[in-house]
């Protein structure tokens, strides 16, 4: 099914290089999106999530960041071949992203309709006043008045700077949204009409979409598909069904089990014991085995690598390979 | 038999801003039982964060009373709150900024013990504080590091150390968890609720996050523009919201469940208004889908009980 | 004490410090140059070495027995170099010392209470701010007279003023955070929590402005003695030293370039310790 992938990313190896020894952010990452699809990358802190998002656009800061090895192919091209004029014209028409925080993503000195409408003039070449009235039609697209587009980023809520942000993103029409935990800033109820938003405007648009939370609500709201991620790799990926109903990895399946959720109540949460490990000082062999409930000696030894286990959903746990495994317990 | 360990009476708190008077928190009540969990709910700008502090005396009520353990102390200075800041305490937000980045982690823990002199040799303050560490769940190794070392789960944890340090009877957990990770998240809950059992502390849980509240506290109360619009047992508010904001926050809660039918979600329109010189009228209304122009414009309504325990803000159900 | 091995802010700082090659040479020269003021006490002899007037032997460039050669006075530069150095450090740590204390006062309670307050004091501090330093200490010197201690006064304005803005500043960042919050709630008395949780927190860009301004108050003074209302002569203050060396440049130039090069190696030490410092203790620059 080589076509229906807008992104392809192989092997991905980025480590940054400190005072303190080299931090293994991302190690061997292997994911596809699909065309017109929706992918979750949920993982926790230092998992290595917005390193990943950042890498598609080549914006690693370096000089301590480095992309050591690894493949990204944004429509058959290799993003980490690209000079730097193609991935200026890839960024913002192509590949477009989306920060976690509303009040720092926008300039506080130009009003919000420039902002959008800069977008447009760069990428389409577009005079100042094309620009601009496309401008006021992404505002009216994400629900803003077109009146306000003469208004600076401090007159607005923070939902509504989000609202901007995604109309700054969507301005040319790009082929891949790169959304990097986009509401977790915002009260739950703005949250719900951001992602309502956003899951529409997507739909309408055929864009893919690489959705970065730790929230697993949102993830079931809208995403096609989920990616789990643990020290830089990919244990767990698939559709959302069948990794929220048929969880195969012990990490996703500890997720699932420390979430409070609406449906239980006074029942004990099960945290996963220990703690995230330090991307500077990975455990040997599978990164997660000394905290898993599951772990064998072999963990220790060998890093397991992603296994087909039905359908679209692979598993990177050795643990998998005895046909009498199964999870305990289950999910819900 | 059980006793109100505290309670409020119409505690308001406004702030003189160039705009106006804002109305941070206006007019709310509640009591709680020793031993219980009352969960405060509302998303930003509802007050909740200043009611937790205005219960401590951090914040000086504008009006209202705060009567803990029967006494008033509403007027109370800080010379007369000292002796009282060895029962209510205070669990911050932010494990990264709440804790002073210049003091190791035996300071932080001491600090309250030394400070009220509860001990009269340096050993015995060492004891407790090593006691208290081993009771959050923080290695003993670590005494001597400090906050910067470590990560958030664990900085959390020296909060707690910190709060229970003087045994406090009642603790006002504002947001404890909302910085930490999901596995971090639970690992706290279950702490904190091992230590209610034990040492039968009263909590008032501050967060706007609902599932969290749900698997948390006895009852809630769920507040917008600084009032109180729905409080019932947590069991009843789950069941039957009865307030059409309570029902919308319910509904814009993102379930981690897939596969099942996707519920209709009622999408609160538009966005909150700014608490400076507001209207006597609902504060909800122009938000609300079940609003009736009429009734709703004619006047704040007042928290009423409509069902035993069961009270509610809402001139529509009045 | 169970004991873990874990680094206090100030470690780690320091560690971070000994990185770099700069501040590293700064703080070496430096304390050379205060192992060297305190020698020259005892390996000289004020009276016979440094101020006594040899005409027989003036105006010698630098040679076997005059290292540094003499000036036109015929005294041994060399040993008046390494005597003068004491001046320099003395009013420079001197003044900024006085003004430190003054300064972090008066800005921690403008910072800290605002207001009414606030206002008093930094429209005060203002004031001394606008008038420029080497105003301010001809009008002291003319009333106290000129002497070592009159001018270390005079500087000390400069310094107290540039204090009580960063401390007020500093104050006013830290008295928002939650820590201090969190150190009401166990009932600490406000002294206490300015004294043990907001200074502490501000030392940094305190500790910066100490190095940079120790460098500042060092030109300025000899700026001072140059002009003749600075330390009085016959004291080998290296600012009067360039300063009688004026008249020489032509056949003597020696005379000003040595209390030149040495103001300038000092004041750059200084800088390279201060801007290591800053960097060091900026924990965004960890990477």
């Amino acid at each position: 099914m080589e076509n229906s992938s807008i992104l392809k990313v192989k092997d991905l190896v980025v480590h940054y290089e400190t005072d303190d020894g080299c931090v293994n952010a991302v190690n061997g990452l292997t994911f596809d999106v699909g065309v017109k699809k929706t992918l979750g990358l949920v993982g926790e802190t230092g998992a290595g999530k917005t390193t990943s998002a950042l890498s598609i656009l080549n914006l690693i800061p370096g000089p301590a960041g480095k992309i050591k090895q690894g493949e990204i192919l944004l429509d058959g091209h290799d993003i980490l071949k690209m000079n730097q004029s193609e991935l200026e014209k890839m960024r913002g028409n192509d590949v477009a992203m989306i920060f976690q925080d509303p009040m720092t993503a926008l300039n506080p000195v130009m009003t919000v309709g420039e902002q959008i409408a800069q977008v447009f003039e760069l990428h389409q070449k577009a005079s100042k006043r094309e620009a601009f009235a496309e401008a006021k039609k992404m505002l009216k697209m994400v629900g803003i008045a077109e009146s306000r587009a003469n208004d600076y980023p401090h007159q607005f809520s923070g939902g509504m700077r989000q609202r901007v942000v995604i109309a700054i993103a969507l301005a040319c029409n790009p082929k891949l949204l790169l959304a990097d935990e986009p509401t977790t800033a915002l009260d739950v109820t703005i949250q719900a009409q951001v992602l309502e938003l956003m899951s529409n405007l997507i739909h309408d648009r055929s864009m893919s979409m690489i959705l970065i939370t730790h929230d697993l609500g949102v993830v079931a709201e809208i995403c096609d598909d989920v990616a789990v991620m643990y020290a830089g790799r990919i244990v767990e990926i698939g559709s959302a069904g069948e990794v929220f109903n048929e969880t195969a990895h012990p990490y996703t399946e500890g997720l699932f089990n420390s979430l409070p959720n609406l449906k239980q109540q006074g029942e004990e949460l099960v945290p996963i014991k220990g703690m995230m490990p330090d991307p500077s000082n990975l455990p040997s062999g599978c990164a997660f085995h000394p905290r898993c409930p599951y772990a064998t000696e072999n963990c220790a030894k060998e890093q397991p690598g992603l296994r087909h286990v039905g359908g679209n959903h692979f598993v990177a746990c050795d643990a998998y390979n005895d046909a009498a495994f199964t999870l305990g317990g289950g999910v819900n | 038999m059980t006793k109100t360990l505290l309670e409020v009476q119409n505690l308001t708190k406004y702030f003189s801003t160039p705009a106006g008077q804002l109305h941070a928190v206006d007019g709310v009540s509640f009591a709680i039982e020793k031993g219980k969990t009352l969960g405060i709910v509302g998303e930003s700008g509802c007050g909740k964060s200043t009611t937790g502090r205005a219960i401590l005396k951090l914040i000086q009520p504008t009006s209202g009373n705060i009567i803990f353990d029967g006494r008033d102390i509403t007027d109370y200075n800080r010379n007369q709150m000292r002796p009282l800041r060895r029962e209510m305490q205070m669990i911050f937000q932010d494990p990264f900024s709440s804790l002073d980045p210049r003091q190791s982690i035996f300071k932080l823990i001491s600090e309250p013990l030394v400070e009220h002199k509860m001990f009269k040799t340096k050993s015995e303050v060492e004891k407790r504080t090593l006691e208290l560490m081993e009771t959050v769940g923080l290695a003993k190794r670590l005494v001597n590091s400090y906050p910067h070392e470590l990560d958030g789960g664990r900085r959390q944890r020296i909060g707690v150390a910190r709060a229970l340090a003087l045994n406090p009877r009642l603790i006002v957990c504002d947001e404890p968890v909302s910085a930490l990770d999901v596995s971090i998240q639970a690992q706290i809950l279950n702490l904190l609720k091992s230590l209610q059992k034990e040492l039968g502390l009263t909590y008032i849980f501050i967060t706007h996050d609902l599932s969290v509240v749900k698997y948390f506290a006895d009852d809630i109360g769920v507040m917008y523009l600084g009032q109180m619009v729905e409080k019932a047992s947590s069991v009843d508010i789950f069941a039957e919201p009865l307030h059409p904001y309570t029902k919308a926050l319910l509904s814009a809660v993102p379930v981690p469940v897939v596969g099942q039918e996707r519920r209709k979600r009622q999408l609160i329109r538009g966005e909150i208004t700014s608490p400076v010189n507001l209207p006597d009228e609902c504060r909800f209304c122009s938000r609300c889908d079940e609003s009736q122009e009429a009734v709703c414009r004619a006047g704040n309504p007042p928290l009423r009980e409509v069902k035993a325990g069961h009270f509610v803000a809402c001139a529509r159900l009045n | 004490m169970v004991n873990a091995k874990s680094r206090s802010m100030g470690q780690e700082t320091f560690r971070r410090l000994l990185k770099n090659k700069g501040a590293v040479c700064g703080m070496v020269f430096l304390v050379l140059l205060v192992l060297i003021s305190i020698a020259a006490g005892f390996v000289y002899n004020y009276d016979t070495d440094i101020i006594a007037i040899n005409m027989s032997q003036a105006l010698q460039p630098p040679n076997a027995n005059h290292w540094f050669g003499t000036d036109a006075l015929g005294r041994d530069i060399f040993a008046r170099m390494l005597y003068g150095a004491r001046y320099s450090l003395i009013i420079g740590v001197g003044s900024v010392a006085i003004g430190l204390v003054i300064g972090v006062t008066l800005g921690a309670i403008a910072g800290f209470y605002g207001g009414f307050v606030d206002q008093m004091i930094m429209r005060t501090v203002d004031v001394f701010y606008s008038i420029p330093n080497i105003m301010i200490a001809v009008v002291i010197v003319s009333l106290l007279g000129t002497s070592t201690m009159n001018l270390l006064i005079a500087l000390c304005f400069t310094c107290a003023t540039s204090f009580t803005r960063i401390a007020r500043a500093s104050v006013m960042t830290i008295r928002d955070q939650e820590f201090v919050e969190a150190a009401y709630e166990i009932g600490l008395p406000t002294w206490k929590i300015i004294l043990k949780h907001i200074l502490p927190n501000c030392l940094s860009p305190i500790i910066v402005q100490v190095t940079l301004l120790i460098g500042t108050t060092i030109i300025a003074a000899s700026s001072l003695s140059f002009l003749g209302i600075g330390v009085p002569l016959p004291a080998p203050e290296w600012g009067a030293m360039l300063s009688e060396g004026r008249q020489h440049i032509r056949d003597a130039a020696y005379m000003c370039i040595i209390p030149g090069l040495a103001i300038m190696f000092t004041v750059l030490a200084l800088n390279l310790l201060g801007d290591g410092l800053r960097d060091a203790l900026d924990p965004k620059m960890k990477r």
